[in-house]
């Protein structure tokens, strides 16, 4: 599996996600919603080092990011599942570096987390409508944006650090 | 030339003569009437550079909110008593002060997180304050942190009153920056501008906590008024907050 995994530095990065969530910095906002740091840290990863470190990697993220925040709707769900399906694009298809590529997975990757995260909140019953369709739009557009210039550079340092494992 | 005309004459005269003194009787009348326009005026002109100075006024202001200050607290004193006589909720015994170190007023999280924790006593459930009134209640505690759910986090309901109209409602938190009152009548005459404070009767948090100001009203809504309130508490700016300890 992991070969990202066997540097632990690159581990390391996956702090910034619950640091990030956390120190939520204000010019970084749409609208007053931040981004789907998760989305941005796991795309990248899914795609270097495959399925099962993927939906591992989702699943550890959601853990934390669960932790840190309040209410029953989870983000494990959403997360886990991206990180198998960009994995398994990583491992079968070509390999995918173009910015709008990237931008394109990272709306997607977003827009599919914000609608679980909608779904389940309307099911729980707390959220309006119109306030939840608000975040998820602000939040999935946000990360789409954000997702070329970050994502490309993980990219790079990954893929440096797991064709120098190989060689 | 005529005798009369000659007796007219110095009539005259003495009118032309006597006219500034007719003036200064008519001047005095408009004085009389107007109460002393022109004299108070004068007067406030030239003892203008004798007036006050801002020394004294702040003084007087000090002096005014050191009265205030003391007829508050000892309002605060009677209130308690008479809440204990009650058996109703008092205000608490303290508050603990924590800074803000992680704000998430937006987004699908309300929350935010402060860095006191249960190593400094506070607990799930109590009430928040910032400058301005509450603010939420916290929701979770670690040994140095806690996180506070926000009053505009769709999970938030406190009971509220609304002091003009003497009527209670329930503050629901909808996901944005505004939270709704919910009034449990039709009609009951809230109109913008109306202060929201917490309940008296509230068992969860402490009464009259000042929460906000009434912006709009939809008295159309089903089943009854909602009213979407302000919060007095700018969330967006709060680098301090105040846990209040039962």
């Amino acid at each position: 599996m992991s070969q990202l995994t066997r540097h632990r530095w690159c581990l390391a990065t996956a702090l910034l996600v619950p640091w990030l969530v956390l120190a939520s910095p204000g010019p970084l906002k749409l609208a007053g919603v931040a981004p789907a740091w998760a989305v941005l840290w796991l795309l990248p990863w899914a795609l270097v080092d495959g399925p099962l470190s993927g939906a591992l990697a989702g699943l550890g993220l959601g853990l934390v990011l669960d932790g840190l925040h309040l209410g029953p709707i989870s983000e494990i769900p959403a997360l886990a599942l991206l990180g198998w399906w960009w994995g398994r694009m990583g491992r079968l298809g070509p390999p995918i570096e173009r910015s709008f590529s990237l931008g394109l997975l990272a709306l997607i990757g977003a827009a599919l987390l914000g609608g679980s995260l909608l779904l389940q909140s309307l099911l729980a019953g707390g959220w309006p409508l119109l306030p939840a369709l608000h975040t998820w739009l602000a939040q999935t557009l946000l990360t789409a944006l954000l997702a070329p210039p970050l994502c490309s550079l993980q990219l790079l340092l990954w893929r440096r650090q797991t064709l120098g494992g190989r060689s | 030339m005529p005798p009369g005309r000659r007796q007219r004459l110095p009539a005259l005269g003495g009118i032309l003569q006597a006219w500034p003194w007719v003036l200064l009787l008519l001047a005095l009348l408009a004085v009389r009437l107007s109460k002393g326009a022109g004299f108070a005026d004068a007067y406030a002109l030239l003892s203008r550079p004798f007036w006050p100075g801002s020394a004294q006024g702040e003084w007087l202001r000090s002096a005014e909110i050191l009265n205030s200050q003391t007829r508050l607290s000892q309002l605060e004193v009677d209130n308690r008593r008479l809440r204990s006589l009650l058996q109703l909720q008092t205000g608490g015994k303290g508050m603990v002060s924590a800074p803000v170190i992680s704000r998430q007023p937006g987004g699908w999280w309300q929350q935010l997180v402060i860095g006191s924790g249960a190593l400094q006593g506070v607990r799930p459930g109590m009430s928040v304050t910032a400058p301005g009134g509450l603010i939420g209640r916290v929701a979770s505690v670690t040994p140095s942190t806690a996180t506070v759910a926000l009053l505009t986090d769709p999970g938030s309901r406190v009971g509220v009153w609304v002091g003009r109209i003497q009527r209670h409602g329930l503050l629901t938190g909808i996901g944005t920056s505004r939270p709704l009152l919910r009034f449990l009548e039709k009609d009951p005459g809230v109109r913008p501008g109306d202060v929201v404070v917490t309940s008296p009767a509230s068992t969860l948090v402490p009464p009259n906590l000042t929460v906000g100001v009434i912006q709009s009203v939809d008295e159309r809504a089903v089943p009854a008024t909602d009213a979407v309130v302000q919060l007095s508490a700018p969330l967006d700016a709060v680098d301090w907050v105040q846990v209040l300890v039962p």
